[in-house]
């Protein structure tokens, strides 16, 4: 970066911003819709275009605060940021090492390849085929509760960050690592001290990737734990749905809330995937 | 290098579970459920939206007994936590659950207990315990359900448009077309359907079905007696008759949308169920709701209330305190308690007595009380099997065999989606001819 | 240059990873999955007693016109997801990666879509599809737009066409952008002095170079639009008239929720066969290229 903008001829890209700005609307609406409903009360819901559009008539707290009260917020928001951390964490670890091992050992190795594909083609196991059966698992095994589900995602998102690391290392040239074998250095000594910090982009990406996943799912806490132990927010917006009815508003209060740690943790990740080492220093 | 450390011990206890894991799996365990000497009852029901009511009952029951833990569990998503805890074999002692199919399949699966010995079951109104026992798939010895709370569906109205315009509550078929060209005429949407929620389409239909088909009708297919192409087909032609009257293309709308036109008065009527009212008061609180019985028929002896038990509870079979259980349920069945739980919902009970049913029902106030009621037809049918949609596509379908498609279409896919129950039903009906008898009186 | 006690440490530190890391794998998701294989010769409901009835279920899947549908559904839903999808990603990343003002602004938003839970994506789009889109289409007088998307059983799979992809623009662009970042600068350096510039320098140096964040979107865009379930449950619940229902609607809903487990299981190994074909051929073939490359 810091050699790259002296020698920039081009100072800031307009017309892509602007057109950037322009393709945003079609996030603002949706968003702007989200917020006035989660504004307004039950009583103000329409189906005429005007009046679904307009403010609501006072801008109350209100609904955020019955949100927060009725999902047990603070409770529930520290089971979730616990569950989601712990699986991030797990995820760069445990994928990046697997990604590593088996993406430098892929060439001319059947079984690399075959554990590749193996652990690749799990992607597409339907999550309702396992469900039964994994119920029982984690019963029997006794985790069925946070543990359970905290390993099930780090299973869950092995495939997908497995693939991503490996795709990253292909673009990332051996000479490094072979250069500090030549040093004396070990294979994890030299993961851990040049491997793991090249790949901090990818570590970023799987990190949000991960924490996205993790953050709305609410099948695998539901199935696993089966209403006891700990109710993580996607859990607990179920309150708003029942059979015959949704409080479509209090939902929307909440759902707004969840989503500000995880966009707060996204935009911290970003500057990470930005700030990446690779350029030119790898060579 | 602490991080290393970790990292590989890390590993290695994944890899040692991973290990235990294969060996364990073969194995199984159960557990006890005792604390200082009380007797814990768990009670687990499908209806997260009372759970005040409960957790009120929860509080009284523990502060009156000495002996009986009473654990009211209010879970969202109930039906699929309580397949999950069926699958690990941690059963609750009770569980509140819709007379429905999930009911039929529990009660064929072995899971719930008999428990015709309960005293409470007199209390109970005959057609609540009629309706379970048309939901057994082979008929069976003894009751596995009480029936506790029922909801109806027919027509729901805006009685303030309805007063305005002087307009009387139609009794039969010819009636009630009449009826909705009127309001036609005075410039007003009569009927308002959110047929995008495919479930919706089974509103007019179980109401009509109530008065155009035999309620065992599905019994009767099974042991190969009656067809649907015959007993469904007017059910059919009335449904379909309905959309002259609703907004064009009822598809497009949801259940909510349809609630909220209701709500603000863009249509005078809504075929929907008491369940509806609550979110229809959340958009406007000040409607002035009331009902009527959907007549179908041009007989008006013929045209019963559409009413279904919302909650009825079941006694697990693998429940070791059939005692401290019946207790809970005595207390659950006092007048006082059910008041409770009326007051907090919209419900019929299903105890006979004298209770203060919600002023929207006002219209089904003599069905309910003449016990002249029967249940809704798709608790009969295999969610699987997605009569709703298929409901949907014959609404959509303009062809001029829609009907006969339809109808031949639903033949078919039963005998598909039921193969294995068929079977067994008729494997049944071969071993005991005289039960097909006493079977068949009864409707 | 390599000792050989370098190359036997490399060896061993890859197989003490590799294999604790597969032993998991196999344990949660493999052994289950043999588990759900073995249900497919069952009538299992999901729970209570089953009977063994051989291989109907596989017989039943090849004459059931709704899981013949569904497959026809969801393959076409996903080719025209994957190929939108990644076209803007694609895009959007390169425009985010330039010299743009508000470049963390503009991640951000282009972000949130892929938070928003299932049941504001359900309502927003309902309301737009329902009320919105045809409102516009009546007043501009173009007659594909003015009746509801979502009531037509030739237009509601287009909806969740637009839904789909609103919601995974976000992470495909993310591993494009992850990708942009593996792009030295020296690259375009190189390129700009030879005055490549435009269309020719993206396909010329660019591209070749994000070619593995290509075919991981790709694989990803298949698993996600082949997989498709959150949109539909939002959206259409299948209909109308069944004509939106995916295959993983059709094993969720009937599998888990209705009383067809052991069907649907059989669905889910079939669909899993069908995709891990699929997969594998085009990981070789991508495989290739960026060898060649």
């Amino acid at each position: 970066m810091k050699h790259s903008s002296n020698k920039q001829t081009r100072t800031v890209n307009w017309p892509v911003t602007i057109l950037l700005i322009i393709g945003c609307l079609t996030i603002f609406f949706p968003l702007y819709m989200a917020v006035i409903i989660a504004f307004k009360q039950p009583s103000e819901m329409t189906n005429d275009i005007a009046g679904a559009l307009a403010f609501p008539a006072k801008w109350s707290l209100d609904n955020f605060a019955e949100a927060m009260r009725v999902t047990d917020f603070w409770h529930s928001l520290g089971n979730s940021l616990l569950i989601t951390l712990i699986t991030v964490l797990l995820a760069v670890v445990i994928h990046s090492l697997a990604g590593y091992a088996i993406g430098r050992s892929m060439k001319g190795s059947k079984f690399y390849n075959f554990a590749y594909l193996y652990i690749v083609s799990g992607m597409f196991v339907p999550f309702a085929i396992l469900m039964m059966p994994l119920v029982k698992e984690t019963a029997i095994l006794g985790i069925d509760n946070r543990v359970g589900v905290i390993l099930l995602y780090t299973v869950f998102f092995m495939p997908m960050n497995v693939m991503l690391y490996k795709g990253y290392l292909t673009n990332i040239p051996i000479a490094l690592e072979e250069a500090a074998r030549v040093d004396g250095a070990t294979t994890w000594k030299t993961y851990w001290s040049i491997v793991f910090p090249i790949m901090k982009p990818m570590h970023a990406t799987v990190a949000v990737l991960t924490a996205m996943s993790t953050w709305n799912d609410v099948m695998t806490p539901l199935v696993i734990m089966s209403g006891k132990g700990g109710t993580t927010l996607p859990l607990a917006q179920l309150n708003f749905q029942t059979q015959f009815g949704t409080n479509y508003n209090l939902a929307f209060a909440s759902y707004l809330l969840a989503l500000l740690p995880i966009l707060l943790f996204y935009i911290v990740c970003q500057k990470q995937i930005l700030n990446g080492v690779v350029n030119g220093a790898v060579k | 290098m602490n991080r290393h450390m970790k990292t590989a011990a890390g590993l290695g206890s994944f890899c040692a579970l991973g290990l235990a894991a294969v060996a364990v799996l073969t194995t199984g365990c159960g557990s006890s459920k005792t604390s200082d000497g009380k007797t814990v009852v768990e009670l687990v029901h499908y209806k997260p939206e009372a759970v005040k009511a409960f957790e009120a009952l929860e509080e009284k029951f523990n502060a009156t007994h000495d002996d009986i833990e009473l654990v009211i569990d209010s879970p969202n998503d109930a039906m699929t936590i309580l397949k999950t805890r069926f699958i690990r074999e941690d059963y609750p002692d009770i569980i509140g659950i819709g007379g429905d199919i999930n009911y039929s399949n529990f009660l064929d699966s072995d899971m719930l207990m008999d428990i015709s010995d309960y005293e409470g079951l007199s209390e109970i109104k005959e057609s609540y315990l009629r309706t379970d026992k048309e939901l057994e798939f082979v008929p069976m010895d003894g009751v596995y359900a009480v029936p506790y709370m029922a909801n109806a569906a027919g027509v729901l109205y805006n009685r303030d448009i309805f007063e305005e315009h002087g307009w009387s509550i139609p009794t039969t078929l010819d009636e009630f077309y009449q009826l909705c060209e009127e309001i036609q005429d005075a410039g007003i949407q009569p009927l308002y359907f959110g047929f995008k929620d495919t479930w919706t389409t089974l509103a007019p239909w179980n109401a009509i079905c109530v008065d155009l088909a035999p309620s065992d009708i599905c019994s009767q297919v099974n042991n190969g007696s009656a067809t649907f192409a015959e007993a469904y087909r007017p059910v059919a032609e009335v449904t379909k008759s309905l959309l002259q009257y609703a907004e064009p293309d009822p598809v497009a709308y949801s259940y909510n949308d349809a609630c909220t036109a209701f709500a603000r008065g863009e249509s005078a009527m809504y075929v929907i169920g008491s369940y509806a009212v609550p979110q229809i008061k959340s958009v406007n609180p000040d409607i002035n709701i009331d009902s009527f019985v959907f007549p179908a028929s041009n007989n008006p002896e013929e045209n019963v209330l559409n009413s279904g038990n919302d909650l009825q509870w079941s006694v697990l079979a693998s429940c070791k305190n059939k005692e401290a259980v019946y207790e809970v349920l005595d207390f659950l069945y006092e007048d006082e308690n059910i008041q409770t739980y009326l007051d907090d919902q919209n419900a019929v009970p299903c105890k006979k007595g004298d209770f203060e049913l919600p002023s929207m029902l006002d219209g089904m106030k003599e069905y309910i009380e003449q016990d002249k009621m029967a249940d809704y037809q798709d608790h009969h049918y295999p969610s699987e099997m997605a009569v709703d949609a298929m409901i949907q596509t014959f609404l959509m379908d303009e062809s001029e065999d829609a009907l006969d498609t339809f109808l031949t279409r639903f033949d078919t896919e039963w005998a598909r989606y039921n193969r294995d129950l068929i079977a067994k039903v008729q494997k049944f009906y071969k071993d005991h001819p005289e039960k097909l008898t006493e079977g068949g009186e009864e409707s | 240059m390599k000792t050989s006690k370098g190359v036997n440490d490399r060896k061993r530190t890859f197989l003490l990873i590799t294999i604790p890391v597969l032993v998991l794998f196999f344990v949660f998701n493999t052994l289950p999955l043999i588990q759900g294989f073995i249900y497919s010769f069952t009538n299992f409901k999901g729970y209570g007693s089953y009977d063994w009835v051989g291989l109907r279920n596989y017989q039943d899947l090849f004459t059931d016109a709704r899981v013949g549908k569904s497959y026809l559904f969801t393959f076409k839903y996903a080719l025209v997801c994957t190929i939108l999808t990644n076209v803007i990603s694609l895009i959007l990343a390169l425009g985010l990666n330039s010299k743009i003002k508000g470049k963390s602004a503009l991640r951000g938003i282009y972000f949130i879509p892929n938070v928003l839970g299932g049941l504001v994506v359900g309502y927003i789009f309902s309301f737009f599809f329902t009320y919105i889109l045809p409102a516009v289409g009546q007043s501009l007088g173009i007659e594909a737009l003015s009746s509801s998307w979502l009531s037509s059983t030739s237009k509601a799979w287009l909806a969740i066409v637009v839904v789909g992809c609103w919601q995974s623009i976000a992470m495909n662009t993310i591993i494009y952008i992850s990708g942009l970042q593996t792009v030295p600068e020296d690259v375009y350096e190189a390129g700009s002095i030879d005055g490549v510039s435009g269309w020719k320098k993206f396909w010329s140096l660019t591209f070749p170079l994000i070619i593995p964040f290509f075919s991981i979107n790709m694989v990803l865009c298949m698993k996600n639009f082949l997989m498709v379930f959150d949109q539909i449950m939002a959206m259409t619940k299948g209909g109308p008239s069944q004509s939106t229902e995916s295959i993983s609607f059709l094993i969720y809903n009937n599998g888990m929720s209705g009383g067809q487990f052991g069907f649907q299981s059989a669905n889910a190994v079939l669909f899993f066969v069908v995709i891990v074909a699929i997969s594998v051929f085009q990981l070789t073939v991508t495989g290739k290229k960026e060898e060649q490359l």
